[in-house]
């Protein structure tokens, strides 16, 4: 099975590339000999990753060379679709496929160019920056949607952890913390963000003595390796980090006053009618009270603000009430103080099943281990630079994250760092990939160095997408078909597209088109969604025409797509910018900057062709290349800081045809300089320059605040719901606007209210380390080390619970939710989990025919996921992902 | 798939060697006990006759076993180059050599005019070699560290013992084929003997049993044996209690003392006899447990779920 | 003459099964071979639980069963303490693989593809075919052989490199200054079931 028009080529070389298994992007090196790649290993060069790898990166090969990969494109040929419909696909030629596309995206222009809707796999992000952004600014789309990703990822985190630490995720400083809390996130344990890295410094921190507190409703590799582990009810951490807070402030008078004078609103003051902040009359921004001069001063007045450590100030408020404009304020610190007080160990204890004094010594332990008032010493390139030394931090992802109370559980977790002034500075909780660089010193670019609003609260200056976490926007009438323009906290979401009643809402919502013409890259969010049948039939197959590019036929091409793509794999292909935007693809640390590229590492086999290639392509057809290059032009500087260079910028009128070689090249020239070309980063595949320590432990170098009263979400509650309002949307939805407001709360999922006895199991979802969120499963290698461990297909159950139940070791079980949805699965028994839960493992259970070795695997569980309002954060819409099931004995037959 | 949990039991030597120790076991005690027939100066008793017959054929059988068990039998000729320390290595020299001893003994006896003292030590030394043949079957097993179920010092008194059942055994199956007059004595006084040597093979399986449940691996293979079917059946009611009550049935005369009777339970106790052995060698080998692994208070029982079965070819993308 | 030896520091591990993975990539091993493993443990019970992933390979025992029971002498000590199977001598009788309590090695009987049956190799498998062919051979006894060509270059074993969490070094056991020996010493390293007297060169740290 070789390309007919690569030639043998007898060579013998290993070419650094970047690993594209998950979208964490390690750098790699791959054998290739006699143009087979034949071995897979780290890249010692490149600080993501540095020689280390993970079992999924190894395992590629079998990736590139899969029998079952789609070579040629293909068309549907059964006009019926729908789960387990035979598609009955043929072979067509690359002509025909995009002559057909090209006519239908014609059709859809005329129609209206909104009707275009982008679906794309989170896990080749880097990708997503170039062929799905540029082409849906070129064709004049707004929509589109990281499938499973957004709503089960990074909702709730990405934006909250943008407001805070202009990052992506949040992560211990492990180099130097000495104690941290883990919420759900396999953080340095496998899975997660930075993988291989953050292993790494967190095995080196083990040695140190660093203590990790993990909150799991199972003993996860991370909660193995911890020094407590802590089980959790599902959903329930916001309790717990409140309480957390309340028993550091209220019970053991543990903060950092410091830290919340000068680089939190914490002394903002608040007036007793709106919550508002109070604001100086002439230049509208928010007051603090100077406690030397006892009178009120705009937050940044140079004698109440210290940018730098070593900087002297006046000291403010955080306590006490204080008349200003004839008001009764409050600093907003003292609000949170009373707020949180409800927060009781005991009363967190009832929700959470977390022992009360459990919650109370952690609180105490966690506090001592922060060293408030202590300090260190950093070499900066201004010279050496006292800081804070915090050495303690909480983190968190996917697990805590994924429930309805999504966006004030991120903020409550991420609380407890900026309670001790442990927020990105030594030891403490840091940005994981944060958006904070002086760039490389020629060039000066990527800049990133975050600044503050008026309002004094930090904005980043680069960022992923186009609209930044904060300041927010305004809430808009809706354009996009999920009406997303009317909700600024989120990105995107899943309770109205998958609504039975999708289309009378666009009706009442005056969107005068319909979805029409869908391109895949990648994702199969028949999987990784939530309920397969509700995915399919509400939402996929209201489209006219699907066509998607893939490396295999999952289960959603079975089901809707009109025309599959035979795409290159990560080792086919360039990408011009892999690290960058750094989300959770570069390390946090004091380790160099790097940015890495992919290049092919063998041409693409047979009939494939680079995604990214064919975009530019199915552009030129259409004839708006020109608006594609400007697109791409327009995005760098927001996602990659820094304008372009005229001379490095693409010609924007079309007429200059560029490969994704040039773009790469072009990049690269720019950011680095002439001499630092493709040519020259191919060598190694990564750029590195080195990381200056105040872009590091950014927090007391740079001027900004970040909140911990979210004054300016009444704001936008209030906006919101009047939009809502206007146009009947209660009709459809009822929202709860309360969680529109200033303080943090935890609500309870529906996990936690279901009343039916029966139903009294909690179900959630993690990680291994072996696979690939719904991907790797028909990686034989991969498939193979799953069956070596006993809890990856497995359900795992607690050892007491089977018993009373009467299921034994290895059963097959039905789990079912209230709604009637089941899935089937076998238990693994175990005393390594909370015994009112079962633990399901990655997207596995496939079904699809054409992927024989990851078909029947292990547990789907998405089907349990249901994708209505009452399963959605009313704040940033972000999926929940408990359930609560009964689980029975599945009959002999039914086996 | 069966997902069910089991420990890890090695799976490289299976019913070929079984069948290689078992016939190494059955020519050992035939010969052994033809060869004391022929010392005690009965050299042409049937029995001896049959005895001599039947060792040298099951030892070539069982080495052919052997050899189709090797991975490369075309290196089967440097199987005895380290006789200093592998037991397999000693065992080629011991088997080749009691072949050839047995080869000649048999030639002799039936065709050969030999003196009874050159029998004689011909027999000594073909004693000497099958005994050690019989042993060597338990000792190979015994040697093999990475299995503790074998490693008490009972395997090779099992083996030793059923070997000479089992060739005792495969001599009253010879009788009983023979079917002559001569044949047909000598089965009822075989019959006493054959039930005394079952007794001390169930002596020396329960000592067996019993002292490999003192400790936890090797208990999981005694557990595993126990529980399974083919060995219950099998061996302990089909080869060991049915033969033993055949053959004090027929000894103490409590069933009819025609040729007929004779021949019959002879012949069904002696080939159930055999089956029995087999398949003790099968069990024994089948549920030999790996070790447990020790660390820090873990116990690293190298369990493992039987593996899901190797995919269908499912469906091709269009090519 | 060095003598090879491995530490695996269990504090450092945390099951990612890369070793597992490096191994099988470098040395082309076909399905059901695992010359480097992870074996899952649990102890205590709810809410006292711990997991512990334990990495097994071959222990390079300076006394080794393995090559006491081997007949043709294809096991063998070189005299870096590196115990290999030659391939050319083992004639697959098993014995080795049966006295090996470690359960460190491994024989195929037919190279058999990772894909279902009835499909054409792919490139890499028949690269993957060919290479444990000619070097590891079929019918044979295989096992870790502490990546041996490797060390020509000067490089670790793969599964040493590829470790993210650096649980794995590896060294001259007689040296006492290298990195393995004073691993050992400070953290009072042990080797898997001393009491099987197989005095493994692979020596463990403990967990916690
Ligand atoms: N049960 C459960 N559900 C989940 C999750 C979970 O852990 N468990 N995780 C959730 C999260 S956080 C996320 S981000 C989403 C992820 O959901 P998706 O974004 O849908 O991601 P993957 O499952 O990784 O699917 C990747 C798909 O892209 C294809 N692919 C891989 N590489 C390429 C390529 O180079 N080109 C093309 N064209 N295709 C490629 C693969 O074949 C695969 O079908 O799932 C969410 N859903
Ligand atoms: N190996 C591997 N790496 C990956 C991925 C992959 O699929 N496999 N996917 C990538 C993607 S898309 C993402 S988004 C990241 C996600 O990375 P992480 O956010 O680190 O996600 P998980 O590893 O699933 O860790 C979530 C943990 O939370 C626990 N948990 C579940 N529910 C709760 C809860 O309510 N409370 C608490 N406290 N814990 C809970 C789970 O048991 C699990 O151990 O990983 C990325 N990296
Ligand atoms: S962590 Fe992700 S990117 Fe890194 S090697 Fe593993 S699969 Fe590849
Ligand atoms: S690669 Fe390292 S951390 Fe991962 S399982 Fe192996 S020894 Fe443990
Ligand atoms: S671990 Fe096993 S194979 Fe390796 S040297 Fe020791 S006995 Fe031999
Ligand atoms: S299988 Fe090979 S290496 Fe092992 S004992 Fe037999 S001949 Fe020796
Ligand atoms: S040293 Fe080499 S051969 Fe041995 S387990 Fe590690 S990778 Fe495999
Ligand atoms: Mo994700």
């Amino acid at each position: 099975m070789t390309a007919p028009n690569q030639q043998q080529i007898e060579d013998d070389v290993w070419i650094p590339t970047s690993c594209g298994q998950c979208y964490c992007m390690c750098g790699i090196k791959a054998h290739r000999q006699n143009g087979v790649i034949t071995e897979i290993k780290g890249n010692p060069d490149a600080p993501t990753g540095r020689g280390s790898i993970c079992p999924k990166g190894l395992a590629a090969p079998h990736l590139l060379y899969d029998p079952y990969r789609v070579n040629y494109p293909l068309k549907r040929t059964n006009p019926e679709k729908g789960l387990n419909v035979d598609p009955k696909f043929v072979r067509i030629s690359w002509e025909e496929a995009l002559d057909t596309i090209d006519k239908k995206l014609r059709e859809c222009q005329e129609r209206d160019p909104r009707g275009l809707f982008f679906q794309a796999t989170t896990t080749q992000a880097s990708e997503i920056r170039f062929g799905v952004i540029a082409f849906m600014k070129a064709f004049g789309t707004p929509n589109y949607w990281v499938s499973g990703g957004g709503l089960h990822c990074g909702n709730g985190a990405h934006f909250m952890n943008g407001i805070m630490h202009v990052a992506w995720s949040i992560i211990p400083d492990f180099a130097h913390c000495n104690y941290a809390l883990n919420f759900g996130c396999s953080k340095g344990h496998g899975a997660g963000h930075v993988a291989v890295q953050n292993a790494t410094q967190v095995a080196d921190a083990r040695y140190r003595g660093f203590k990790n507190i993990v909150f799991d409703p199972f003993q996860s590799a991370q909660a193995s390796k911890a020094h407590e582990w802590v089980p959790i009810r599902v959903g329930t951490d916001g309790a717990v980090a409140l309480g957390i807070v309340n028993s550091l402030i209220n019970e053991h008078g543990i903060y950092d006053a410091e830290y919340l004078m000068y680089k939190s609103n914490a002394p903002y003051l608040i007036r007793p009618d709106d919550g508002h902040y109070m604001r100086d009359a002439e230049t509208d921004k928010p007051l603090v009270w100077d406690l030397v001069d006892q009178c009120p001063r705009v937050h940044n007045d140079p004698l109440v603000t210290r940018v730098e450590y070593e900087d002297t100030a006046h000291e403010v408020a955080l306590t006490g009430t204080f008349t200003v404009n004839g008001m009764e304020c409050r600093p907003s610190f003292e609000l949170l103080k009373e707020h949180v007080k409800k927060y009781t160990p005991e009363y967190v204890e009832k929700i959470s099943w977390v022992p009360a004094q459990s919650i109370s010594r952690i609180a105490k332990e966690f506090g001592e281990a922060a060293e408030i008032g202590s300090t260190v010493t950093i070499e900066t390139s201004k010279g050496p630079k006292k800081i804070p030394k915090r050495p303690a931090a909480t983190h968190f992802f996917r697990g805590s994250q994924g429930h309805t109370n999504s966006g004030w559980t991120c903020l409550s977790i991420d609380m407890i760092n900026h309670i001790v002034g442990s927020g990105d500075t030594w030891g403490g909780g840091m940005g994981l990939g944060a958006a904070v660089g002086q760039g490389y010193e020629p060039t000066g670019k990527p800049y990133q160095i975050p600044y503050p609003c008026p309002d004094g609260l930090l904005v980043a200056k680069t960022w992923v997408y186009d609209h930044k976490p904060y300041p927010l926007r305004d809430p808009k009438p809706p354009t996009r078909l999920d009406l997303h323009d009317m909700f600024p906290t989120s990105i995107y979401n899943a309770f109205t597209i998958t609504d039975p009643r999708w289309f009378e809402m666009l009706d009442r919502f005056d969107i005068p088109y319909r979805p029409d013409v869908m391109v895949n890259f990648g994702s199969n969010s028949v999987m990784t969604m939530g309920n397969s049948e509700t995915v399919t039939e509400n939402f996929l197959k209201k489209f006219n025409f699907v066509f998607s590019f893939q490396l295999y036929i999952t289960e959603f091409e079975e089901a809707v797509a009109d025309i599959v793509l035979p795409d290159a794999c990560f080792l086919e292909r360039y990408t011009p910018a892999v690290s960058f935007p750094s989300t959770f693809s570069h390390p946090q640390g004091e380790d160099d900057w790097g940015w890495t590229i992919r290049q092919p590492v063998v041409e693409p086999m047979l009939e494939r062709r680079d995604f990214n290639v064919v975009m530019l392509d199915i552009a030129e057809r259409l004839g708006i290349p020109g608006r594609f290059y400007k697109a791409l032009n327009d995005t760098i500087p927001i996602r990659y800081g820094g304008e372009m260079d005229p001379k490095y910028k693409l010609k924007e009128d079309g007429s200059e045809r560029y490969s994704w070689e040039d773009v790469t090249d072009r990049l690269l020239k720019d950011r680095f300089g002439e001499e630092h070309g493709l040519e020259h980063v191919r060598k190694t595949g990564v750029f590195t320059w080195p990381k200056k320590k105040e872009d590091v432990y950014w927090k007391w170098f740079n001027p900004s605040r970040i909140p911990i009263y979210f004054e300016y979400f009444i704001d936008a509650g209030e906006k919101m719901t009047e939009m809502w309002d206007s146009y009947g949307g209660n009709d459809f939805f009822e929202f709860d606007w309360t969680r529109f407001k200033a303080l943090a709360d935890w609500y309870p999922c529906p996990t936690h209210t279901e009343e039916d006895p029966e139903y009294d199991m909690h179900t959630f979802y993690w990680r291994t380390v072996v696979h690939c969120n719904s991907m790797t499963q028909q990686n034989p290698y991969l498939d193979e080390c799953a069956q070596e461990d006993p809890n990856i297909y497995g359900v795992q159950m607690h050892k007491r619970t089977a018993e009373e139940k009467g299921i034994s070791d290895g059963d097959w079980v039905w789990m079912e939710n209230p709604e009637g949805h089941r899935v089937k699965g076998w238990v693994s028994l175990s005393e390594g989990i909370e015994p009112h839960h079962l633990a399901i493992s990655a997207i596995n259970g496939h079904w699809g025919k054409y992927m024989p070795i990851a078909k029947g695997k292990g547990a789907f569980f998405n089907d349990l996921v249901e994708m209505d309002l009452d399963h959605t954060d009313p704040l940033t819409f972000n999926q929940d992902i408990c359930c609560r099931v009964k689980v029975y004995k599945m009959d002999r037959e039914e086996v | 798939m069966d997902p069910k949990v089991e420990g890890q039991i090695q799976t490289e030597w299976r019913w070929l060697i079984a069948i290689y120790l078992f016939l190494g076991g059955v020519g050992g005690g035939a010969y052994t006990i033809a060869a004391i027939n022929s010392f005690l100066g009965e050299a042409l008793e049937p029995s001896t006759i049959v005895g001599l017959w039947i060792s040298f054929p099951a030892l070539i059988i069982g080495s052919l076993c052997l050899l189709a068990d090797l991975g490369q039998p075309t290196k089967a000729v440097l199987a005895g180059m380290k006789p200093g320390t592998s037991w397999i290595a000693r065992g080629f020299w011991i088997i080749s050599i009691f072949m050839v001893v047995a080869m000649i003994h048999t030639w002799l006896a039936l065709f050969g005019n030999a003196g009874e003292s050159l029998l004689r030590i011909v027999a000594v030394v073909g004693v000497i070699f099958a005994v050690s043949t019989m042993g060597y079957t338990g000792i190979l097993l015994g040697a093999s560290k990475g299995i503790t179920f074998w490693r008490s010092g009972a395997v090779p008194i099992v083996f030793v013992i059923s070997a000479i059942v089992t060739g005792h055994f495969a001599i009253m199956m010879g009788l009983v084929l023979l079917n002559t007059p001569e044949a047909l004595e000598a089965l009822r006084p075989m019959a006493a003997e054959a039930a005394a040597l079952v007794v001390l093979e169930v002596l020396a399986i329960v000592f067996f049993l019993q002292m490999a449940s003192r400790h936890p691996d090797p208990r999981e293979s005694v557990e595993r044996l126990l529980s399974n079917k083919t060995f219950v059946i099998g061996y302990v009611l089909g080869g060991l209690v049915t033969p033993l009550v055949l053959m004090l049935l027929l000894y103490r005369e409590m069933v009819g003392t025609d040729a007929g009777t004779i021949l019959a339970m002879s012949g069904l106790g002696a080939a159930l006899g055999l089956m029995g052995g087999l398949i003790l060698r099968w069990g024994v080998l089948r549920f030999g447990a790996l070790p447990t692994l020790n660390v820090a208070g873990f116990e690293f029982r190298r369990v493992a779920r039987p593996k899901e079965p190797k995919p269908e070819i499912g469906l091709l993308p269009p090519q | 003459m060095p003598r090879y030896g491995m530490v695996i520091d269990l504090k450092r591990c945390y099951g990612c099964y890369a070793c597992v993975m490096a191994c099988k990539v470098k040395n082309y091993s076909p399905p059901g071979v695992f010359w480097a493993r992870i074996l899952k443990g649990e102890r205590g019970s709810f809410p006292n639980t711990v997991r512990q992933a334990l990495p097994v390979l071959c222990m390079h025992c300076e006394n080794p069963s393995c090559q006491e029971v081997c007949p043709t002498g294809a096991t063998q000590t070189l005299d870096n303490g590196i115990v290999i199977v030659e391939k050319d001598k083992c004639m697959g009788c098993g014995a080795c693989i049966m006295a090996c309590p470690y359960g460190a090695r491994y024989s195929v009987e037919e190279w058999e593809s990772y894909f279902p049956e009835g499909l054409e190799l792919s490139p890499y498998e028949e690269f993957a075919k060919k290479a444990w062919e000619e070097k590891r051979g079929i019918g044979v006894a295989t096992k870790c052989d502490f990546c041996r060509d490797r060390l020509d270059t000067d490089s670790e074993p793969a599964c040493v490199e590829a470790c993210p969490a650096n649980a794995r070094t590896f060294g001259d056991m007689d040296d006492p200054e290298s990195e393995v020996s004073i691993l050992i010493r400070r953290h009072r390293g042990s080797v898997l079931n001393p009491e099987l007297g197989n005095e493994p060169k692979v020596y463990y740290l403990e967990p916690r």
